[in-house]
């Protein structure tokens, strides 16, 4: 799909209009519902952050918590008690920093070479690898099972982040980024006596900062939230990355009572808030670029 | 990093120069490719081609595989579950790109135009963070919201006099559950996709519209719309691929039931593959999942050129 928007996507989540003037009682009244949209959306989670604060009797009682009152922090550390959750967290970032930094290099120079070398066949296996994006996961998730088998990876972490070093997607898109930027600057450095690796790292690389940080982002996200590959691949729970381990202690033996399963919940999910609400505009203008671009 | 300044490869020496950089270009090609290339055999096209293989098999891991020509795909027409599957599959997916479409739209104009700037920054943020988080959580957070003792839907619609339908349980209320959840988890990706999108429309040709005397809902069906409709397209292709493959909340709440309500294409390749282990029929179900997606991708392709407006 090759949709080019030029898109302002740093300022999607803030408001376009700075000017205050008067307004008619009918736009105050569309605020209102809108406020009430936004409140619909975020009820589930400050539900779920005022109830795992309460103490555990009191957690699920009606009406519903909003506040978490009486307070009480039992229910984060019977989560610590009743699964690995600091070795489970490691997990996550382990696999998620080796797939994000892997696949990044190894699309960077497979974009290099799209864009900036020119050989016989480069546009027929660029098309091949892009057909590759419409193969579904489910396609080829059995034969790489099958792979890891014979490999000895199963139960690994490295089952989780090997396949996940390809990624056709980032490919594609770092080489569209490297075309928008000028040829006449690697030609100068080659005068200047520079090869390709120098021209790669050290100013294709550092030009492509946005786009880097949008892939980073993407891929980071997708492989912190990775519940199917672990699924398939990982069944003791010191492997396990935080996802898997967040539904196995709501199934597993017996399950977890609900407040605990509500603490761990939050425990995965506040990290994330800190993380959004201090890089919010990353956030959003790399799901709008790379969506749109994509 | 000097890569590129390697003297000549010797047997080189005698070709023409022209010859001689082209194939020093290919090679360095190959060296920059091979990576990439090594990781997308063995890890894309090795296994796309070995689950053609497996899908003319009979194989459960353990014993030996046996050649047994197209009985999978014979089998794919005769599974009394497999149309039920599809449905519910095709079902979900519909829901699916329309809520989001239509729902994505209009949160995007209800909040493109000027209005309280907290409320305006607070409801595109909440709309869109829920898409930050995993399956896992969101999945596990929606079975207790969901809970028909505890949960808060049961307790609220019960305040406005509507009795709660046990969602889980009720295998009418299942599906569309599941349907709920999905597009509260995944609107803001489409909801950021079309304030990009609305972003994308041109100014001028609105304010040329209205000074040649168009109304508001003129300029939005005339100019807006048609403006946006690549955007658009983007977004049905992308919600219907997503949708198509649903797999994590079906298979952390409901398992595909109950009464297999909830039981998609995915969830029967998953239930077939991983834990009936019949490695052959779930492969013939994975050809179809990818046959169905490319038709049905293909299809949406033949009819944007009758919507799509391209500029």
């Amino acid at each position: 799909m090759s949709l080019r928007v030029d898109v302002d996507a740093n300022d999607l989540l803030r408001p376009r209009d700075r000017r205050r003037r008067r307004r008619k009682p009918g736009a105050i009244a569309f605020d209102v519902l809108v406020l009430v949209v936004g409140l619909l959306m975020a009820a589930p989670l400050a539900w779920l952050f005022a109830a795992s604060a309460t103490e555990p009797g009191e957690a699920f009682t009606l009406p519903p918590k909003w506040l978490p009152t009486p307070f009480s922090t039992e229910n984060y550390s019977r989560v610590l008690e009743l699964m690995p959750f600091g070795r489970m967290a490691l997990n996550s970032v382990i696999v998620a920093v080796i797939s994000v930094s892997g696949s990044l290099l190894v699309a960077v120079l497979a974009a290099y070479a799209f864009s900036r070398l020119s050989f016989t066949g480069r546009n027929q296996i660029l098309v091949v690898m892009l057909s590759a994006l419409m193969v579904p996961a489910q396609l080829t998730i059995i034969p790489v099972f099958v792979l890891m088998r014979n490999l000895n990876l199963v139960d690994t972490l490295t089952s989780l982040w090997l396949p996940a070093l390809i990624n056709v997607f980032a490919i594609f898109f770092l080489r569209q980024y490297f075309n928008s930027i000028p040829r006449e600057l690697d030609e100068a450095a080659r005068i200047d006596g520079a090869g390709h690796l120098w021209i790669l790292f050290r100013m294709l690389v550092p030009l492509s900062g946005p786009a880097l940080s949008a892939l980073a982002i993407l891929g980071f996200q997708a492989s912190w939230n990775n519940y199917f590959g672990p699924l398939i691949f990982i069944s003791s729970p010191e492997k396990m990355t935080l996802p898997l381990g967040l539904v196995t202690l709501q199934s597993g033996q017996g399950g977890a009572p609900a407040a605990v399963v509500f603490a761990a919940i939050a425990m995965v999910v506040a990290p994330v808030l800190v993380l959004f609400l201090a890089f919010q505009r990353n956030f959003v203008a790399s799901v709008a670029t790379a969506g749109l671009r994509g | 990093m000097t890569a590129g300044l390697a003297p000549p490869v010797l047997v080189d020496a005698g070709a023409p120069p022209r010859r001689r950089a082209r194939r020093r270009q290919t090679l360095a090609g190959l060296a920059f490719l091979s990576p990439a290339l090594v990781l997308f055999l063995v890890f894309i096209a090795g296994p796309f081609a070995f689950a053609i293989f497996l899908s003319v098999h009979s194989w459960d891991l353990l014993t030996p595989r046996e050649y047994v020509g197209l009985e999978n795909f014979r089998r794919l027409f005769s599974d009394p579950l497999l149309p039920k599957a599809m449905l519910n599959t095709f079902l979900f997916a519909l829901a699916s790109v329309v809520t989001h479409v239509f729902g994505a739209l209009l949160l995007a104009l209800a909040v493109n135009r000027p209005m309280n700037r907290f409320v305006s920054y607070f409801t595109r943020s909440a709309v869109f963070f829920p898409y930050l988080l995993s399956w896992a959580a969101v999945a596990l957070l929606w079975k207790y919201v969901l809970d028909p003792t505890f949960g808060l839907v049961a307790y609220y619609l019960d305040k406005i006099g509507i009795d709660a339908p046990n969602w889980f349980v009720d295998p009418s209320w299942s599906l569309p559950a599941i349907i709920g959840i999905d597009f509260w988890y995944t609107i803001g990706f489409t909801f950021v996709i079309m304030l990009a999108g609305l972003q994308t429309v041109p100014s001028e040709l609105v304010e040329a519209a209205r000074t040649d005397g168009a109304n508001r809902r003129q300029v939005f069906f005339h100019v807006t719309i048609p403006m946006m409709s690549p955007v658009l397209f983007f977004a049905v292709i992308i919600t219907f691929i997503g949708a198509f493959q649903i797999f994590d909340p079906i298979q952390i709440i409901t398992k595909g039931g109950p009464d297999d309500a909830t039981m998609t294409i995915v969830m029967y390749l998953y239930q077939t593959g991983f834990q009936a282990f019949q490695i052959g029929y779930a492969s013939a179900i994975a050809i179809l999942v990818f046959i169905v997606i490319m038709a049905v991708t293909g299809l949406q392709f033949l009819l944007a050129r009758k919507w799509v407006y391209e500029r």
